[in-house]
């Protein structure tokens, strides 16, 4: 009877812990699926361009954390000394650049494959999941990097290494030059203009 | 009951265990990011590189890509194709010398094999043919990451004229890999590809623009990420370079 209830118990507790920390198992079959999806929404003509940003985007703002992708690419330091309403404005901004910038990424490579080629631990609190893009026989590397967040152990994306560059590290270095000559306004209004090459192509 | 206590904390202290202090988690992941500005790197030509920059810019801008886009209306994609093909074909020994200089004698016997195959089965280069039928694919090395790969730290960043951003230790290899080019090897004329520094200039100069034919797309849409250019170049080479340094 004792030996039951003992049994009993411990397979409740381990359960109940796996319920709290989703296994890292989850990230490769979520990010295929997703990933696998979102080239075929891409690939859809039916849908027009936004319809198709408004899915994908549906599908990958569960793992992406824009809050502290903004956060990290602006610093700490530069982040507590703005009022919340600049912090989200600025959150905001972000999301936009780094949404449009990862659209027209996958635009470009519709129809190329991608292939996820691993999973790593790298310490208890992140992982690195390494994805493989084939073009024309050459290999483009694409790493997630996912972190273990504080809400139930929930895996969330804070950086995307593209061939070896961080693209949090290249906004933080260009913030970081921005805000050393001019003022954090500045640097608002420089995230809602359109983008140079826009404005070129339009004027043309 | 004493056991059914302690098996009770026991598990709980497991669970403890499994979730390693979360709060800090979101926290020390800005201890991965450096603070790469010009103030904290060293960056001593920096207001040459930025004006370099916007020298490379306008020239891409006005003339490369113009001449690049009016060269691909006239010229179909396979051909450009081919073309750039017979070009990294010509560049095999510079790979060579290089993969063995960083004793890496897999890649360089495989680089021998791709050079054999594809000059002659592939038509002097055009199709690559080890890649397409065999999977033997080419292992990129140049003299910079064969020093980078000793050792040798890159020094400061220097923006070259047309040719873009680079550093002190990548100009040493591109002198380096000068020796090691079929386009401009100036040693023996005779024996030579190109017979004189002009005709050696204008096949460099068609290899890029048939080069930038086929990159257009990804350039401009890198260039719309950019918020400042040079820094963000200066970030995106020295990235590169050091992950191409540490394969």
């Amino acid at each position: 009877m004792m030996q039951k209830l003992l049994s009993s118990i411990w397979v409740m507790l381990i359960c109940a812990h796996s319920l709290l920390a989703l296994p890292e198992s989850d990230i490769t079959p979520f990010m295929r699926s997703n990933i696998d999806l979102a080239t075929s929404i891409l690939r859809n003509t039916h849908l027009s361009k936004p319809e198709r940003s408004g899915k994908i985007f549906a599908i990958f703002d569960s793992v992406f954390d824009y809050t502290l992708m903004a956060k990290l690419s602006i610093g700490a330091k530069q982040w507590e000394s703005l009022s919340s309403e600049k912090q989200h404005e600025f959150t905001k901004l972000f999301e936009m650049r780094l949404k449009n910038s990862y659209m027209e990424k996958l635009d470009l490579y519709t129809d190329e494959k991608i292939v996820i080629k691993n999973l790593e631990k790298i310490k208890d609190t992140r992982i690195h999941l390494t994805t493989h893009l084939m073009k024309n026989g050459e290999v483009y590397e694409i790493i997630y990097k996912f972190y273990k967040t504080a809400n139930a152990g929930e895996w969330m994306i804070y950086d995307v290494d593209i061939l070896g560059v961080s693209i949090i590290q290249t906004y933080r270095t260009q913030f970081a030059e921005i805000l050393a000559k001019e003022p954090f306004d500045q640097l608002l209004a420089r995230l809602k203009e359109p983008e140079p090459a826009d404005t070129k192509k339009a004027s043309q | 009951m004493r056991l059914l206590f302690l098996a009770c904390f026991f598990s709980l202290s497991l669970l403890w265990a499994a979730n390693p202090t979360p709060q800090q988690a979101s926290e020390d992941v800005e201890t991965e990011f450096a603070d790469k500005t010009s103030e904290a790197l060293f960056d001593p030509l920096e207001g040459y590189n930025r004006f370099m920059t916007d020298v490379n810019d306008h020239f891409y801008e006005y003339l490369l890509r113009p001449t690049a886009q009016g060269y691909a209306y006239l010229v179909p994609e396979s051909a450009r194709k081919g073309l750039s093909n017979a070009f990294e074909n010509l560049f095999f020994p510079i790979r060579f010398v290089n993969n063995l200089l960083q004793f890496k004698w897999l890649n360089a016997f495989e680089e021998s094999e791709r050079f054999v195959l594809n000059s002659t089965m592939g038509i002097l280069g055009f199709r690559d043919v080890a890649a397409e039928e065999l999977h033997i694919y080419a292992h990129d090395e140049d003299f910079g990451q064969t020093l980078g790969a000793y050792g040798v730290g890159s020094g400061f960043h220097i923006v070259l004229p047309i040719i873009g951003p680079s550093n002190a230790r990548d100009l040493v290899g591109l002198a380096g890999d000068y020796w090691l080019n079929p386009l401009t090897y100036i040693e023996a004329r005779d024996a030579n590809m190109v017979d004189n520094t002009a005709e050696s200039l204008g096949v460099t100069a068609f290899y890029m623009i048939n080069r930038t034919s086929l990159h257009v797309n990804e350039y401009d849409s890198l260039k719309k990420d950019a918020i400042e250019l040079y820094p963000f170049l200066r970030d995106i080479y020295e990235s590169r370079r050091n992950k191409l340094i540490s394969e």
